[in-house]
């Protein structure tokens, strides 16, 4: 047994210890000790992904377990990848959480605590998983757990019931995509491994069969559009470590298995495959910032822009398999080695953003943006750090996610050229789709961050509110830590990154190469992100001191009230809400969006031109659910409408099925 | 040895009722409860030796033939033995609290233990008229059982309970007269034209036309008393209102009883008349009971109701299992008999007690907030209830998934994705119930709920517990359940 | 005794032990019904004498006698002890299917019997197997009897003449099954029948009426 088995043994002994712990101690000790253990387990995590990624791997066979059918467990880079993800945004959560779960918001139950140490152990287990049965009972697992921790709060908020009731129905709807998807390969591979289902060759058909199911499957733990619809009901409601490690750990799995099956597994398949990726993560990334720049709720804000990094992670897939089977290795190893270096980036500041939104809500009590406001002197580290990730999801330089995304242009828009009319189709919609992105997802961060934390507090909640205890601190530090060194350096992972396309897709060599420079070598292109952040540096020294410089040359500073065109002194109402500030492009995407608005008004009795009282109604709902969703309803009704017909209470009729059955068979019998 | 522990086995529980008839049952353990918890301790015990031996040993036969042991019947007398003590330790928290009479507390006793004895001999039986004597005689005992509680709804199912049953169960035996006759004319004399070691011995020589209708009629027969369509209906209707320990072994393992006798005709028709025919059949019959079970949860109001359709949905899958019918498929089928049996054990159980919290109503909507007002019934319920829909590491998820797996490579791929199609309805179905059972804060005034006292939370946790470690280790029960697979002819 | 005399024997029995059958459809006294049944425990009882002193078998002439006890006396006086509960109840009121409708599908049903029994009168075909198809044609009339009739007696004659169907097919196919199976069976639908009966006055004091239309409380 080898490091990676090692720390896969010891996460394990630690879940078992976790769960003790949690059902044994008392309500005092429980949250830091459980915490401690899911921490440990994430780093154990972080242990055996760096060694699967580093050098040797990993292979189990674990006969012992699961009845019936075993299980096998084996980790690669392509796995170890994940699963030091996993870890990292494991740890930083477990400690995050160990100071979030002591304030009123936390989670101090034996269950709950149980539950994240399963959950946490689960997600790191399931890029481990070498056959279908194991991966299958991981998945399983992870789900149960998240499920159970979603609807944790549900005595608080009806909202929480809700979430799960959809996260519970499209999770089961994913893993039965999943089942039948993976037991059809098993079928025609003649075993559950993944070493027979690499070695087996279903017909292009079946093939096909097998990839739409799967896709379906991870794609629904992804996010991605239409199955994406659980999501912002689901990560906003849990508690918020767990919303991180929902957003930023658990959503990559349905990338990672995307990737097993269709690269590793099924070798790549058929370029119409890739194509459909592209679609559905170009989609996926629309609509989701879109829904995330109209959210006022700063928690269904950060998960819609999951469901959109998402997207963006799938078309960098697409783009691999496209190019892939368009004859251009190189470049569709630059392309996956942007997705993978986007999933890695995603998961940092996904995690530094919901721990921060987690915090504003621990202050404030709150997650509506409009009663939000006023928090940077309240909470200046907080602020800070949340910046710092709403940046990186705004994919400014010198952030790590500008580093992906320009991974990901860059691969793009060379492989234009490289698979005829359909790439050169395709791709130039999906570089479109990245750029409109990224614009978006601007405008997005900036109202969260400037609605949210900036100007004056609109509410009592966000007047009163404090800076977060040390461990939420660490925690959102850790996050930060990663995605500052993922943003400066990100050729420090290339070696990583090499590996795992490398077992992905079977395309050695090095994609990005150099140290401070990210050299690309598919392409002539190179990107310093040091160089960037030093000139950004100095370009705001420059400009700050010459602020300075000019402040000290104009001489007197004189203190008078702001010219207010005789409106008095500017309150808290004055300023930008979330939705005014989301209003023109709510405006400019209305054919996409189709709001709802209104603008209601109440007179005086008197007179109904004396208006007392205005407001401005607005109500989004998701198109792609609006569309897709209330027709399964209805039909689920209808089927629900059959109940009463066929177990009417007549024993007459109960009989008479036995008598058309037994007569039924009789005649068939004597006819056949 | 193998008569002792066979007869033990019958003798144990039969022992148990003559105590409680005599005895009588306290409110309190009294002898009659002390002694019925400890013949199912027993008989659990007996059960493990019986099978430790039959895997060394191979099949045993008693009595000229009439009871046999192998590795089927080996399991099945475990799970029975399993559930029953589970069934029986909680029967002393029901009967405790606030029984109506004693003489109702005596009746219940006796009644119970020789369903259980029934049970037993149904598993233990090696000739297919003992068999359909036994499985008849769990009808006859559970008909007084189910109209315990002696209200007009308890009468009612009782009533429906016992026609459809005893209707399905007289085709059955007109099915069992059939085989008689194909395998006398197959040459076997009278003793052993029944015996089932014998029938599949040499159902080769079974004329296969005779064979078909007989084992079509034999199949539905059983297959009713297993809660698969046509004869399904008395199903949601005797397991709602049975008290809630009997609710338990009825849906946790008399329906698997039945199915095993189901898989016991399957062994002599693939070999007399090829597998299509069966696979066929099951397949219909599978998928049939599926579809009504998924249809009638999804507008279901009644969570007594609910856990019993979900029973037959359980028992559909058992058939899509039994209609693939290698060995890795009745294997899954088998581990599935004993994870649903403890599941929907420790939900009856559960359901009992919420029942009873709510002044004896059972629509969801009048279980709001479970899970705040009693923490560990709502648990334990909620964790039964996600074992019953298959998540891990309940038994339940393996088995679904062996049955998933090995229906895809016996190439009833089709058949496999409509089934768990159906499955997903249920469980849409089925979660959406839980969830409002559960989830929430109690309607109206939350008056504060008695806490489940150890002693009625004892079995559950322990039912809940054997469910886990079924369902996470391997070695324990493999050798057993492949060993039963292939007595029952799958390769 | 001749084959001709064998063959016709039986077939009269036979028919005497179908006529009964339909008679007892065409029925709506539920004393006639029980007399009726009674008839047709006789009508089996003798076709298992017939078959008992062509074979020269005493068990056969046994079981003729268990029958007579069984199914002439103590079943359908059980079924008059049902009938005494059920004060009001004295005569099937409304049938799911018209007398009428039930003669036309006893009709069928003898059809569909003569085409089921096919194959298990070429698997030894002589005259004893060659009156199977009206064993068979009664089970189905029983299935059908308990099927549409809608009060509790005539449920339970419906679940008897089921019965009697069966055990003519057991005695006419293969002389009867083995001798413990047999008493366990007759154990066993008598005790069914005794279950039914207690049941059956349980409804009356508890509904007032054993029509089972009351039955619809239990429903989804």
């Amino acid at each position: 047994m080898n490091t990676i088995g090692l720390a896969l043994a010891a996460a394990t002994g630690l879940m078992g210890l976790g769960v003790l712990i949690a059902l044994g101690t008392g309500v005092r000790l429980r949250a830091a000790a459980t915490g401690t253990c899911t921490a440990l387990i994430g780093v154990a995590g972080i242990v055996a992904g760096v060694a699967a990624l580093a050098g040797p791997t990993f292979a189990a066979d674990l006969p012992f377990l699961i009845p019936v059918l075993g299980a096998r467990l084996a980790v690669d880079p392509l796995g170890g990848l994940f699963t030091a993800v996993t870890g990292g945004v494991v740890t930083a959560a477990a400690i995050y959480g160990i100071g979030y779960n002591r304030g009123r918001h936390g989670q101090r139950g034996r269950a709950a605590q149980a539950l994240t140490a399963v959950f946490a152990w689960s997600m790191i287990m399931v890029p481990c998983a070498a056959s279908v049965t194991t991966l299958l009972a991981t998945w399983e697992l992870m789900a149960l757990a998240s499920l159970l921790l979603v609807v944790a709060e549900h005595h608080r908020r009806t909202a929480v019931a809700e979430a799960g009731r959809w996260y519970a129905a499209m999770t089961q709807l994913g893993f039965i995509a999943l089942l039948l998807g993976l037991v059809l390969f098993a079928a025609t591979a003649g075993g559950d491994s993944f070493d027979a289902l690499r070695a087996a060759d279903p017909s292009p058909a079946r093939s096909a069969v097998i990839f739409v199911l799967v896709l379906l499957g991870f794609g629904s733990k992804a996010g991605l559009v239409p199955a994406h619809v659980w999501l912002p009901r689901a990560h906003p409601e849990a508690p918020s470590p767990v919303s991180a490690m929902l957003s930023a750990a658990m959503v990559n799995l349905g990338v990672y298995g995307v990737l097993r099956v269709g690269f590793d597994l099924a070798g790549g398949g058929t370029r119409w495959w890739w194509l459909l990726v592209l679609a559905v993560g170009a989609a996926s990334a629309l609509l989701g910032i879109l829904q995330a720049a109209m959210a006022n709720d700063l928690k269904r804000l950060l998960a819609y822009s999951t469901v959109e990094n998402m997207g963006l992670i799938f078309i960098g897939i697409g783009a691999a398999g496209v190019l892939l089977s368009s004859g251009a290795p190189q470049l569709a190893a630059l392309a996956l080695a942007a997705a993978l270096l986007h999933v890695v980036n995603h998961a940092s500041f996904k995690s530094l953003l919901f721990f921060g939104a987690g915090s504003v809500l621990r202050a404030t009590g709150t997650r509506d943006l409009d009663a939000l406001g006023g928090l940077r002197a309240r909470m200046p580290v907080t602020t800070v750090l949340f910046a710092f990730g709403a940046m990186s999801a705004a994919a400014l330089p010198p952030s790590n996610g500008f580093g992906s995304e320009w991974l990901l242009i860059q691969a793009l828009v060379h492989g234009i050229p490289a698979g005829g009319v359909v790439t050169a189709v395709a791709i130039p919609v999906a570089v479109a789709v990245v750029a409109l992105t990224a614009g978006l997802a601007m405008a997005t961060f900036v109202k969260a961050l400037g609605v949210g934390f900036f100007a004056r507090p609109r509410g009592d909640g966000a007047a009163r509110a404090t800076e977060s205890p040390a461990p939420m601190l660490v925690g959102m530090g850790l996050a930060a830590l990663a995605c500052l060194a993922t943003a400066l350096a990100p050729a420090t992972l290339a070696p990583a990154l090499a590996r795992t396309v490398g077992t992905t897709t079977g395309v050695a060599g090095d994609v990005i190469a150099g140290g401070v420079t990210v050299r690309l070598t598919a392409t002539t292109s190179t990107m310093s992100p040091l160089v960037i952040t030093a000139g950004l540096a100095l370009a705001i020294a420059a400009t700050a001191m010459g602020i300075v410089l000019v402040g000290r040359r104009v001489r007197r500073r004189r203190a008078v009230a702001l010219w207010d065109c005789g409106g008095g002194v500017p309150t808290a109402r004055m300023q930008s809400t979330a939705s005014s500030f989301a209003e023109p492009l709510q405006r400019v995407f209305a054919g996409v969006l189709d709001p709802e608005t209104g603008v209601d008004t109440a007179s005086c009795p008197e007179s109904r031109y004396l208006v007392t009282q205005m407001t401005y109604r607005r109500r989004l709902s998701d198109r792609v659910e609006r569309r897709l969703y209330p027709p399964l309803a209805t039909a689920i009704r209808w089927l629900s409408g059959i109940g009463p017909i066929l177990a009417n209470g007549s024993l007459h009729r109960y009989l008479a099925y036995g008598f058309v059955g037994v007569t039924g068979l009789l005649i068939v019998l004597a006819v056949c | 040895m193998d008569t002792v522990l066979i007869f033990t086995a019958i003798a144990l529980p039969l022992v148990a009722a003559a105590v409680c008839g005599i005895a009588g049952w306290r409110s309190t353990v009294g002898v009659a409860g002390a002694s019925a918890v400890g013949a199912a301790g027993l008989l659990l015990a007996d059960a493990l030796v019986l099978a430790v031996h039959v895997t060394r040993t191979g099949p045993v036969t008693v009595a000229g033939g009439l009871l046999r042991a192998d590795a089927l019947s080996a399991w099945m007398l475990l799970v029975v033995a399993t559930i029953a003590a589970l069934a029986c330790w909680a029967s002393l928290d029901y009967l405790a609290a606030g029984h109506p009479s004693r003489h109702g507390a005596r009746r219940y006793g006796v009644l119970f233990q020789l369903f259980v004895a029934a049970m037993t001999v149904a598993v233990l039986a090696g000739n297919l008229g003992v068999l359909w004597v036994a499985v008849e005689a769990t009808t006859i005992v559970t008909a007084f059982l189910v109209s315990h509680r002696r209200t007009r709804t308890a009468l009612e199912a009782a009533w429906k309970y016992v026609v459809i049953c005893s209707a399905a169960i007289a085709i059955a035996f007109l099915g069992i007269v059939l085989i008689y006759y194909a395998a006398r004319h197959a040459g076997l004399d009278s003793h052993q034209a029944l015996d089932w070691a014998a029938l599949t011995a040499h159902a080769d020589r079974l004329d296969p036309a005779v064979t078909k209708i007989a084992i079509g009629l034999a199949v539905l027969g059983f297959g009713a008393k297993a809660g698969l369509v046509p004869l399904h209906a008395w199903l949601p209707d005797a397991h709602s209102q049975a008290p809630a320990p009997v609710s338990a072994l009825m849906s946790g393992v008399l329906l698997s009883v039945a199915f095993a006798a189901v898989l016991r005709f399957k062994a002599i028709a693939d070999v007399a008349v090829g597998p299509a025919f069966l696979r066929t059949m099951l397949l219909i019959l599978a998928l049939a009971t599926l579809a009504v079970a998924a249809v009638l949860l999804l507008g279901q109001r009644d969570y007594k109701r609910m856990l019993a359709y979900s029973s037959m949905e359980h028992l559909g899958l058992m058939a899509l299992g039994a209609a693939a019918g290698t060995r890795l498929a009745i294997a899954a089928v088998l581990l599935h008999v004993a994870g649903h049996g403890l599941a929907k054990t420790v939900a009856f159980l559960g359901a009992g007690h919420i029942l009873h919290l709510h002044g004896g109503s059972s629509q969801v909507t009048a279980v709001r907030g479970l899970a705040a007002r009693t923490p560990l019934l709502g648990g334990l319920f909620g964790l039964a209830m996600l074992a019953l829909l298959g998540f891990p590491p309940a038994a339940v998820f393996a088995s679904e998934l062996g049955i998933a797996v090995a229906g895809g490579a016996a190439g009833l791929g089709w058949a496999v994705a409509v089934a768990f199609a159906l499955v997903l309805l249920a469980f849409i179905a089925l979660i959406t119930r839980t969830g409002t059972m559960l989830l929430g804060t109690p309607a109206g005034p939350a008056e504060p709920a008695p806490p489940l006292g150890v002693a009625a939370a004892a079995p559950l946790v322990a039912g809940l517990v054997l469910l886990a470690a079924l369902g996470t280790a391997r070695w324990p029960v493999e050798h057993l359940l492949t060993a039963a697979a292939a007595v029952v002819g799958a390769s | 005794m001749s084959e001709a005399a064998y063959t016709q024997i039986l077939n009269i029995c036979a028919g005497f032990f179908l006529l009964a059958a339909v008679g007892m459809l065409s029925r709506r006294q539920f004393a006639g019904m029980i007399r009726l049944y009674a008839a047709q425990g006789l009508a089996l009882a003798a076709i298992v004498t017939v078959l008992g002193i062509r074979e020269g078998s005493v068990e056969l002439l046994a079981a003729a006698v268990g029958l007579v006890i069984l199914r002439v006396l103590v079943l359908p006086a059980l079924a008059r002890r049902a009938l005494g509960a059920a004060l009001h109840n004295r005569r099937e009121t409304s049938p799911a299917v018209s007398i009428a409708g039930s003669l036309l599908a006893s009709a069928a049903l003898v059809l569909v019997a003569y085409a089921v029994a096919r194959p298990l009168i070429a698997l030894d075909p002589s005259a004893t197997t060659a009156v199977l198809p009206i064993a068979l044609s009664v089970v189905l009339i029983g299935l059908f009897a308990l099927t549409t009739r809608h009060n509790a007696l005539s449920q339970v004659i419906g679940f008897l003449l089921l019965d009697n169907g069966i055990t003519a097919t057991a005695f006419l196919a293969t002389s009867g099954v083995p001798l413990i199976v047999e008493l366990g069976v007759s154990f066993d639908v008598l005790l069914i029948v005794v279950v039914l009966t207690l049941l059956t006055v349980r409804l009356q004091a508890m509904f007032g009426t054993t029509d089972l239309d009351g039955l619809r409380e239990l429903r989804d």
